[in-house]
């Protein structure tokens, strides 16, 4: 068995509680969130025909979403915000603990004592971290695709539109989940290299937790304040929720943006990677 | 034959800070090398270049005869940590499992055989346990491949005396197989049953190496002599040995390095009516040393 093997079997070991218990919770707020469908779809289209414009950025409905159709409702009750920050919590957790959160206690030192490579040890972790994410993502895509037939999430509605006309809304299938649970694993990812970089560079889960965060809610404010001043719109290049939530791939599906945070994760990773090797360990 | 470790004017500097300067090291194969300091005076910044967590700012190194990185290297160095940190899930067992795994010469029955002979229950956390607990998961550990060479941060801190014993002649075991051994200590007794060499180290510079032989000749006598009157200082001058003189009324308290038969005979000729003698311990000989108060 080789080292990076061994190292990332090791780590998925040592966070098997913790990755339960994300897990679990996840599952019981996506299985909640769709269980209040049946009850709330009238008032959440009352809530966003009266809301400001900056209020409908909140909530995702910029693009003029129907909050009452299943799809709308999915939408912003979990997949432009639930989903996303708690995975994009999950993701930064891991990114920071992979590297700097051992080294800061010196158990990375112990690992780095015997016949395992930095590589080994980088890769393995950062495949570990990368594991869990995608399995808790799974996990919550899953519960949502069981759960959704017995809210009436997959029935057609029909809405009357402020015309007097009626228009058809369809309800959510598997492949509307696994586009809206992929977009929202890839802005975790992208979060989750930018953790792992930090830490490989510094070695310090502080800076490694607060800088992923400050990118992640920094770009989160710049995305929601650009929707009142076009005088931000240049920067919000920067943040995923731009083509995240403007390109709400949950209801028209994938498209080429959401590999911007794939590409992110392999420069940070090898920058990362480059790092670790010359630099000196942090002492615990 | 290779040196065991090799440094040659190894130095590790952060910016204004000298962590280790100029370091010449040599130790052969088989030897047991303390490496003595105060806290902060470079020892474990050593051990920490030497197992390739650190990188010199100048100087070389080698390691059995081969680079620090190279994992081939370190498979070959068992290491024990100032303090052992490891996961928090990780049992006793988990520990030498993992570790072990890393090892393809990993033996079975050489941990078994150590878990048993320093009392260690495996089974519970590392983290839950005690501090000499741990420091014994950290020798198992270090002890449990048979390495070549064993890199040691402070033993047999947080032991208790009998495990100090049990590692000690642990040590010598090793030692007599044929595994060259370097150790850091801040306590010089605690080295002198183990040690061939010792290196002092302070301030990141090597100030002194010896030889335990060396080094015990260092250590001085004191006696005090009772008189019945006052004895002037001046009566040992002269005296073969006697290094200080020092009066407490009717009391002289002579230092004393080497033979002390012609001050006892002095003693003698002066009437002393009370001998009492004491040595000075290593740790003693280790502070006057750092101080500089013995010549080289």
């Amino acid at each position: 068995m080789s080292a990076t093997w061994a190292v990332y079997r090791r780590w998925l070991r040592d966070r098997r509680l913790s990755t339960v218990s994300w897990t679990f919770g996840l599952i019981v707020i996506v299985v909640a969130t769709a269980a209040f469908y049946p009850a709330l779809g009238s008032s959440t289209e009352a809530l966003a025909s009266g809301g400001s414009e900056a209020m409908s950025s909140l909530l995702g409905l910029s693009a003029g979403i129907d909050p009452g159709s299943p799809l709308g409702y999915l939408w912003i009750g979990l997949y432009a915000n639930i989903l996303p920050w708690t995975l994009m919590a999950l993701g930064v957790s891991l990114g920071s603990s992979a590297i700097a959160g051992d080294e800061g206690t010196g158990a990375l030192e112990y690992l780095l004592s015997g016949p395992v490579t930095r590589t080994q040890v980088l890769f393995g972790r950062f495949m570990a971290a990368i594991t869990v994410l995608v399995v808790v993502s799974v996990v919550s895509g899953l519960s949502l695709v069981v759960s959704m037939p017995f809210f009436e999430l997959t029935d057609e509605v029909t809405t009357t539109l402020p015309d007097g006309t009626t228009q058809g809304e369809p309800g959510a299938t598997i492949a509307n989940v696994v586009d809206g649970t992929v977009s929202a694993f890839a802005v975790a990812l992208g979060l989750t290299a930018i953790a792992f970089l930090i830490g490989a560079v510094s070695g310090r889960k502080s800076w490694a937790l607060g800088g992923a965060s400050a990118l992640g809610i920094g770009g989160y404010v710049l995305y929601t304040l650009s929707s009142m001043t076009s005088s931000l719109e240049a920067l919000t290049w920067l943040s995923s929720w731009r083509w995240y939530v403007d390109d709400v791939m949950l209801i028209n599906g994938l498209d080429w943006e959401v590999l911007i945070p794939f590409g992110v994760t392999v420069v940070a990773v090898l920058l990362g990677w480059r790092a670790f090797l010359g630099r000196d360990l942090q002492s615990s | 034959m290779l040196n065991a470790i090799q440094t040659d004017g190894l130095t590790k500097r952060w910016g204004d800070l000298r962590a280790v300067d100029e370091l010449d090291l040599a130790v052969p194969p088989g030897e047991c090398y303390a490496f003595l300091g105060r806290n902060g005076s470079g020892k474990s910044t050593t051990a920490r270049m030497l197992l390739d967590f650190i990188r010199p700012t100048s100087g070389t190194m080698s390691v059995l005869g081969g680079k620090a990185s190279d994992p081939a290297i370190r498979a070959r160095v068992g290491y024990l940590p100032g303090d052992l940190n490891l996961p928090r899930t990780m049992t006793g067992n988990d520990a030498f499992d993992y570790f072990g795994r890393f090892r393809h010469d990993a033996e079975p029955a050489e941990r078994a055989s150590l878990i048993e002979r320093f009392g260690l229950d495996p089974s519970r956390p590392v983290h839950e346990l005690s501090t000499g607990n741990r420091r014994k998961v950290g020798l198992i550990l270090a002890f449990m491949t048979s390495p070549e060479l064993l890199i040691l941060d402070e033993p047999t801190s947080g032991l208790d005396p009998v495990l100090q014993e049990e590692f000690r002649d642990l040590l010598a075991e090793r030692k007599a197989n044929g595994a060259t051994i370097w150790l850091t200590s801040h306590v010089m007794a605690e080295v002198a049953r183990v040690a061939d060499r010792v290196g002092m180290i302070d301030d990141g510079s090597l100030i002194r190496e010896m030889t335990l032989e060396e080094l015990r000749h260092q250590a001085t006598t004191e006696i005090t002599l009772g008189f019945t009157e006052p004895v002037a200082a001046s009566a040992f001058d002269g005296v073969a040995s006697v290094t200080a003189v020092d009066v407490d009324g009717e009391d002289l308290r002579l230092s004393i390095r080497g033979p002390v038969a012609a001050a006892l005979t002095r003693a003698g000729e002066l009437g002393a009516v009370r001998i009492e003698t004491d040595q000075n311990d290593l740790d003693s000989i280790f502070i006057e040393l750092l101080a500089g108060k013995v010549s080289s």
